[in-house]
């Protein structure tokens, strides 16, 4: 925290950045912003997507990028003007040296044509002025320092030969190289599994307290904010609505819209607990159901990877509500697509009914394929563009149940309702209608087909957390009033204890853990489950102990 | 990376083999076989059918087509196109020459373009959308659009009859040696270097523009590394790598594909010896152009290849 009377770093007096629009004007998505922050403070900035965390993170290094321009206001990084009209020397000088940036994208933050030990010594000797013997030493000694193995070895090695984590790493080991007083993270953990992002939050914490660095968290994840910083800022569209000590924005939210984002974190309260219905008849059972991508070639062996699922083996009762954790990389979403019909299993038996199910869909009967739908993570990729929402809706009705076009027509609209979305919305093409609404068109389309068994795969993950619980709660409804059973596939555990009795944890195409939420979620047994869980709670929990 | 190399060669010389059998079938396929192609409907009617027959045992034409096929494979090995029906003169004698000369062309023509469109692309993307990119980019389309019997008329008379600084027609021979060649060719050169450098800097620029626009060059301009490595040594790179196979097929298609300029200059290139060719109805020296022709996409095609390998570790799996 600030020490009273100690000159801030950074002094930023209502600040307004513009992006470009269409007819050449300047769009405002940072306004009338003002902040302070002190040496050695970690301050972490949330809001959803395009509430301009990333432009005001930017700008912290008075970098804007093509098309967007300072509207107004002061942004100082000690003397320094940071919010000229024109980049100065000074700033230049600054960026890398005295304040360094972790972009978004770790993935693809580094240039794949070189080493990344040489990107780390580039940086060594151009901003920090070592020579070539220097460099190479201090990059080794930077790339263990944020834990990377083996770092001879490893600095010879291409961006892509390294893991998503490993390359966060280098990136972060770049930006160290000149003892920055401000470090920026933009989303430094969005692209990684929940694993990998602990330990990098970990070696962040670690940093900070060795360099007594200043820290920027930018991020739409509580739990990040509550591992890692003292004060947090909420952003809404490009306003700061909230600035204080994390402890008390977490417990004493001041506006709606920090309640509402504080209302998405996951909080494992029993009463909450999502209730299962009585047993039912079985709908679905896999027995021993096993996939590996892995395929001979024509000129080699099939590789001798692990499979990307394994020993498979799940019931579902009709009406039953189950959900599939896992991070990427899980199995979780060939599960889905095996399921679909759109891979075909190695092994095992699937059966539906009691009946088994031809492994590919195109072997499935008219009405088994009715039965089962999906909805996907992507609901702008999964809807026709050129086919307005009404057209993708009716197609199924028409194909399934030959219904004549009036009657399709009334059955749409109806549907619609139910979703919270008027009659209107039928004429409207999906680039017209926000993620949220498009998310609904795409389950209103899988329950058009009335269908027994629903696999919703990450449908939320791609929308904000607001839009979230609406979509969530639509879902419920309308899967009550049907009674389909659904499998629901996420990584988001919240989403999880809202809708889904009971669960399966996948870990590397494995079930490590099943049973009712509420046991495995209070009582993990298995350490992966605890560790996944501890890492989705914290913010929920500052929220209860302050 | 030895594999992925040698794989790549595998694959060119696979292909070339596929190609040379086809070349083959081609001519097989119409109707008439070398020698009834080769002379004219007069002198058919001419000869008395025995004396035809005799001709075409000689030429080994009345053997069935896959031991034809099976000798044209084998002599395409060694590099032997066999002799042409009338004259008799071996085929690789009268394609080698021209053959030379339109990779000289094409090659000087290359090695003058690549460094301007260079030159013009990285800058275009560096100022994108400002003055700079405007000028270039249109250029660049003018450039590409004009013909080059256009170009090459408009410097004939501009730099051949206005101010006769050089000649308006080749006045070496086919057997010259290369640089009297190249030194007599400065207007076929700048012909077809005009449309080279447009269409070069065209393709460099949206590559180079792309590459600016990625993630790892907005991090070194946020870690304040200096402009020149990161147009030089990171963008440049990456720009490179989808411009090559482009660039490979763009200079193929340069050395097979000038008819057109080495009429208009009379230069003694492989169009020009085509052209001749096809009036004679030599058809071994059509199938040993061909090839030719062929032989070089593939083999420009695998060099693209390579220097991909080279560039993208991505690649080297």
């Amino acid at each position: 925290m600030a020490l009273p009377g100690t000159e801030p770093l950074v002094r930023c007096e209502s600040l307004s950045i513009g992006y470009a629009d269409a007819d050449g004007g300047l769009v405002p998505v940072v306004s009338d912003v003002s902040f302070t922050i002190a040496p050695g403070e970690a301050v972490g900035i949330v809001g959803e997507s395009g509430s301009g965390k990333s432009t005001l993170a930017r700008a912290l290094l008075g970098y804007r990028r093509a098309g967007s321009a300072f509207l107004g206001g002061r942004l100082f990084y000690r003397d320094t003007d940071m919010a000229a009209a024109t980049v100065t020397p000074a700033v230049v000088a600054l960026r890398g040296t005295a304040v360094a940036m972790v972009p978004q994208n770790p993935l693809a933050s580094l240039t794949f044509h070189m080493p990344v030990g040489r990107q780390v010594v580039e940086v060594l000797r151009t901003r920090a002025g070592l020579g070539r013997a220097a460099a190479g030493d201090r990059m080794l000694e930077l790339l263990r320092r944020t834990g990377l193995p083996e770092p001879t070895e490893l600095a010879r090695r291409y961006p892509h030969q390294l893991s998503g984590g490993q390359r966060q790493r280098v990136v972060i080991a770049a930006a160290l190289a000149c003892n920055p007083d401000l470090l920026v993270l933009d989303e430094p953990t969005t692209a990684l599994d929940k694993t990998t992002e602990a330990q990098v939050l970990e070696l962040v914490a670690d940093l900070r307290r060795d360099s007594g660095a200043a820290l920027v968290l930018v991020t739409h994840d509580l739990n990040v904010v509550a591992r890692v910083c003292e004060r947090v800022l909420v952003m809404k569209d490009g306003r700061i609505v909230e600035d204080g000590p994390v402890g008390r924005v977490f417990s004493r939210p001041r506006t709606a819209y920090a309640r509402q984002l504080l209302g998405a974190a996951l909080l494992i309260d029993p009463q909450r607990a999502p209730q299962a219905r009585p047993r039912t008849a079985e709908l679905l059972s896999l027995r021993d159901v096993a996939f590996s991508h892995a395929r001979a070639g024509w000129f080699g062996r099939a590789p001798a990877v692990r499979r990307t699922l394994d020993q498979i083996s799940v019931d579902v009762g009709r009406g039953e509500v189950l959900g599939v954790i896992g991070e990427s990389g899980s199995g979780k979403t060939t599960l889905g697509l095996l399921l679909a019909g759109m891979l075909t299993p190695q092994a095992g038996a699937i059966c539906f009914e009691g009946h088994p199910l031809a492994p590919h869909v195109a072997d499935r009967t008219r009405d088994q394929r009715r039965r089962i739908q999906m909805v996907f993570q992507d609901p702008l990729s999964s809807l026709n563009p050129r086919q307005t929402v009404g057209s993708a809706l009716i197609r199924p009705l028409r194909h399934f149940f030959g219904l004549d076009c009036t009657a399709a027509h009334e059955r749409t609209a109806a549907l619609l309702a139910r979703l919270g979305m008027g009659p209107e919305y039928l004429d409207r093409f999906p680039r017209q209608l926000s993620g949220g609404q498009q998310q609904r068109v795409a389950i209103a389309r899988a329950f058009a087909a009335e269908p027994d068994l629903l696999i919703c795969d990450e449908i939320t993950s791609a929308l904000d957390a607001s839009v979230q619980a609406q979509v969530l709660d639509h879902l419920l409804e309308l899967q009550r009033g049907s009674a389909a059973a659904m499998l629901v596939i996420t990584h988001d555990l919240s989403v999880i204890w809202k809708v889904a009795p009971r669960v399966i944890v996948l870990k590397d195409g494995h079930i490590v853990e099943q049973g009712a939420t509420e046991a495995v979620f209070g009582h993990p047994k298995d350490r992966y489950t605890a560790d996944l869980l501890e890492s989705a709670t914290l913010a929920a929990r500052l929220v209860a102990t302050a | 990376m030895l594999s992925a190399v040698l794989r790549r060669v595998f694959l060119s010389l696979l292909t070339l083999f596929f190609l040379a059998a086809f070349i083959f079938a081609a001519t097989e396929i119409l109707p008439g076989d070398a020698l009834d192609v080769t002379l004219s409907a007069d002198e058919m009617a001419m000869m008395p059918p025995e004396r035809l027959a005799e001709m075409k045992r000689d030429l080994g034409l009345d053997r069935p087509a896959v031991e034809r096929l099976g000798a044209f494979l084998l002599g395409v090995a060694q590099l032997d196109f066999g002799r042409t029906i009338i004259s008799r003169a071996p085929v690789v004698d009268i394609v080698a020459y021209p053959l030379r000369n339109s990779l000289l062309l094409a090659g000087a023509v290359i090695v003058t373009a690549l460094p301007l469109a260079l030159i013009l692309g990285v800058s275009a993307a560096r100022w994108y959308r400002r003055p700079l990119d405007n000028v270039v980019s249109t250029g660049v389309i003018v450039g590409y659009s004009v013909p080059e019997f256009v170009i090459g008329t408009f410097l004939v008379m501009l730099f051949a009859v206005t101010w006769p600084l050089f000649p308006a027609t080749i006045t070496a021979s086919t057997r010259d040696p290369a640089l009297t060649l190249l030194a007599a060719a400065p207007l076929p050169v700048a012909t077809i270097l005009i449309g080279s450098i447009a269409y070069l800097a065209r393709i460099l620029r949206v590559g180079m523009v792309d590459a600016l626009a990625s993630d790892f060059v907005e991090r070194l301009r946020l870690m304040g590394v200096p402009e020149w490595r990161v147009l030089l040594l990171h963008a440049l790179p990456a720009a490179v790598v989808p411009s090559l196979m482009a660039t490979a097929l763009y200079a193929a298609a340069l050395v097979s594909g000038i008819v057109v300029v080495e009429l208009v200059f009379a230069y003694p290139g492989l169009g020009q010896e085509l052209v001749r060719a096809v009036t004679r109805r030599e058809v071994h020296v059509i199938q040993a152009i061909a090839l030719a022709s062929a032989a070089i996409v593939v083999v420009f095609n695998l060099l693209a290849d390579l220097a991909i390998l080279a560039l993208d570790p991505r690649t080297r799996m």
